[in-house]
């Protein structure tokens, strides 16, 4: 299954079970300008079962984006991959907080997260909160977490190749924002601030 | 290879021996009562008395942490000897006892100078704490000769009680938390040291902690001063010997780095693990903070934990001076039914703070062991760059692995970066080292130093070389 969920609009489910062999591909976008939040808990029941979880977000102005994974691996030989990637700008909050748990016997389990912001204002706020919690031996777990800001060396690069400030931005926010921007049609593009 | 594993991490704890000395005690449990005496036993001025019962009224309101990965034993406070110190020999005073000599040249400790002088042990000044008082501290002469102050906390208070007074409890508040207020009201001893402005101390200085006595806790207190501009490497070992009983260690360091300072602060923990099925051993309960106070200060914590029950201890720095840094290298080995949470801090005030944090977790057994960490940047914080890698490595089937890192960015300027990753020692890299001939236990040895490789060499050599070969050991009969 490979379904785009927009938070706020449609309706996103709080509790996945995936049995063995079963696969889940989902993308969640965080529309601008309202609170969003989600909480989904995803468990792996079957051997084989396969999750792929990813989000975008933009905060620009007061709004909250509260984003909390619960990915437990209870059987052995699935893989789950979790990515978000967003922008904390204007006075708005971002909180992320996922867990990837991997029980006792759940071997040769292979499960990833990432979760990079960009904070593009004072006014805003990043906390991200990634655990992991491994009970087996026999897995190859791993977690990124990144907050940062626009590198001025790029923006250097390209301006000095006459593309505009705005333009420059925009671009470089683009890249950042493309593993998961891939995943959407550009019609969902508009919801988070960007036109084509 | 199981059965290696097996082999490898069932080393014996070989400091785990008591030494026979009559020792003075005070009653057993905590009240206001007990805390005066401690105080009066140690002669202390009334201020510090003070300090002692404002934390214990504090601590009396507050209920132990939680938050750990841990399943903490319930310690009964009223049934532990806050006070133990061994009985002075009336006829030399002056002396060490020969006792106390034997622990601490059995345990590989320098106490007298005449050795390190003639070259057999490496150049530091030791100040060694047995239970809870020091028994002596090393090349005194030869440091104040450069102004350095370096003694027992209690010799501190009586002699330089204003240095004492205006840092004491500046980095960490009585009432901090649980463990530190209860530190506050009973803290025995420990070490005091203070670098005047431009110093760079001449040798390494080290505290080393013996537990001895049953029924007792520890609770020592170091505290660290480096003046602007002067420079330090400071080392911490201990030992406690094999119990059955669970034994209570909480303690406080803090550590002030003024302008341009540079400070390095190293611990190789080694006490008594417990039993191999999970009986006794020591509690560790401890709260590290450092605070880089002045502009282009420097602290740097290292530490190789392979001891202790419980191991719960979070080294902490502030960065509140401008350009200042600050570093966290931790190599973290729990064996049996050992469990750890552990981790730092890192809090960034000042314009353009530097962190990095390099954390090492090794599970054996059926032991637990976590990687707990916190880095914020404040709003003022601009230009201010975090970077943090925590890798776990799993040994057996039975034990876990978990990190927790909490990243907290206020500050638009501010780059926080963050990587964790699990795995095991993998069948391919065994092979590899069996087929040429390495012997499987050496191979897991090889493969776990080199794993932890990157923290090791932050230590000074006498430390490294002493952490290789624990590490080696801790880990005897793990492969399982």
């Amino acid at each position: 299954m490979d379904k785009i969920f927009v938070i706020g609009r449609d309706a996103v489910p709080e509790r996945v079970a995936l049995g063995a062999e079963e696969s889940l591909r989902a993308t969640f976008v965080f529309p601008s300008g309202a609170d969003s939040s989600l909480d989904l808990a995803v468990d792996l029941t079957g051997p084989g079962a396969e999750l792929d979880l990813a989000g975008i977000f933009a905060g620009a102005g007061e709004e909250t984006v509260d984003i909390r994974l619960r990915v437990r691996h209870l059987a052995g030989g699935c893989t789950s991959n979790q990515l978000f990637r967003g922008i904390a700008d204007g006075r708005s909050r971002v909180r992320f907080d996922g867990l990837v748990y991997v029980a006792p016997d759940a071997q040769k389990t292979v499960a990833h997260q990432s979760c990079n912001t960009l904070l593009l204002n004072e006014g805003a706020r990043v906390e991200t909160d990634p655990q992991l919690e491994i009970y087996a031996d026999d897995v190859v777990c791993s977690h990124g977490a990144a907050i940062g800001y626009l590198s001025a060396d790029e923006l250097f690069y390209m301006r000095s190749r006459g593309i505009p400030e705005e333009e420059a931005r925009r671009l470089q926010i683009l890249s950042f924002l493309s593993p998961v921007l891939s995943r959407l049609p550009e019609s969902y593009y508009s919801l988070i601030g960007f036109q084509r | 290879m199981d059965k290696t594993l097996t082999d490898i991490t069932s080393k014996q704890y070989k400091e785990g021996f008591v030494t026979d000395v009559e020792q003075e005690y005070v009653p057993k449990g905590l009240s206001e009562q007990i805390i005066r005496q401690i105080s009066a036993i140690k002669q202390e001025p009334q201020w510090l008395l003070e300090f002692r019962l404002d934390a214990f009224r504090k601590w009396q309101k507050m209920t132990p942490p939680t938050w750990g990965h841990l399943h903490l034993p319930e310690i009964d406070f009223q049934d532990i000897i806050y006070y133990a110190a061994p009985k002075k020999d009336s006829e030399r005073p002056k002396e060490i006892d020969p006792a106390l000599q034997e622990t601490f040249d059995k345990l590989g400790i320098p106490i007298s100078e005449r050795e390190v002088l003639a070259g057999v042990k490496s150049k530091v000044a030791v100040d060694a704490v047995f239970d809870s008082v020091s028994v002596t501290t090393t090349f005194r002469k030869t440091l104040a000769e450069k102004g350095i102050i370096f003694c027992s906390f209690s010799e501190a208070v009586r002699d330089y009680p204003e240095l004492v007074h205006k840092y004491l409890a500046s980095v960490v508040p009585a009432g901090d938390n649980f463990y530190a207020a209860l530190n506050s009201a009973v803290f025995s001893d420990g070490s005091f040291c203070y670098i005047p402005k431009g110093v760079k101390c001449p040798m390494d200085l080290s505290s080393y902690f013996r537990i001895n006595a049953s029924g007792t806790g520890q609770f020592e207190r170091t505290l660290i001063v480096a003046d602007e501009g002067s420079q330090v490497s400071y080392m911490e070992g201990c030992t406690a010997p094999m119990r059955d009983e669970h034994q209570l260690h909480a303690a406080v360091v803090e550590i002030v780095v003024e302008a341009g300072a540079d400070v390095r602060y190293s611990t190789v923990q080694n006490w008594y693990p417990g039993d191999d099925q999970g009986r006794g051993g020591i509690l560790n309960l401890v709260t590290k903070r450092g605070i880089c106070k002045g502009e282009g200060s420097h602290l740097s914590w290292t530490q190789v934990e392979t001891g202790s029950a419980i191991t719960w201890k979070y080294p902490s720095t502030i960065l509140r001076g401008d350009n200042s840094s600050s570093e966290f290298y931790s190599v973290a080995l729990t064996n049996n039914y050992q469990q750890a949470d552990t981790g730092t801090k890192m809090v960034h005030l000042g314009r353009n703070t530097r962190s990095r944090i390099i954390s090492k977790g090794i599970s054996a057994g059926h032991s637990q062991n976590s990687y707990r960490g916190l880095v914020r940047m404040n709003s003022g914080a601009a230009g201010a760059r975090n970077y943090s890698q925590c890798d776990s490595l799993l040994i057996g089937s039975l034990c876990g692995a978990h990190t927790f890192p909490v990243i907290k960015n206020d500050c638009p300027g501010a780059i926080v970066e963050h990587e964790a990753t699990t795995s095991k020692i993998s069948e391919d890299q065994l092979f590899y080292l069996n087929q040429r001939g390495i012997p499987p236990e050496e191979a897991v040895g090889l493969i776990v130093n080199g794993y932890a490789k990157e923290v090791l060499q932050r230590l000074p050599m006498e430390f490294a070389v002493e952490a290789q070969k624990l590490l080696s050991v801790s880990l005897e009969g793990s492969i399982g």
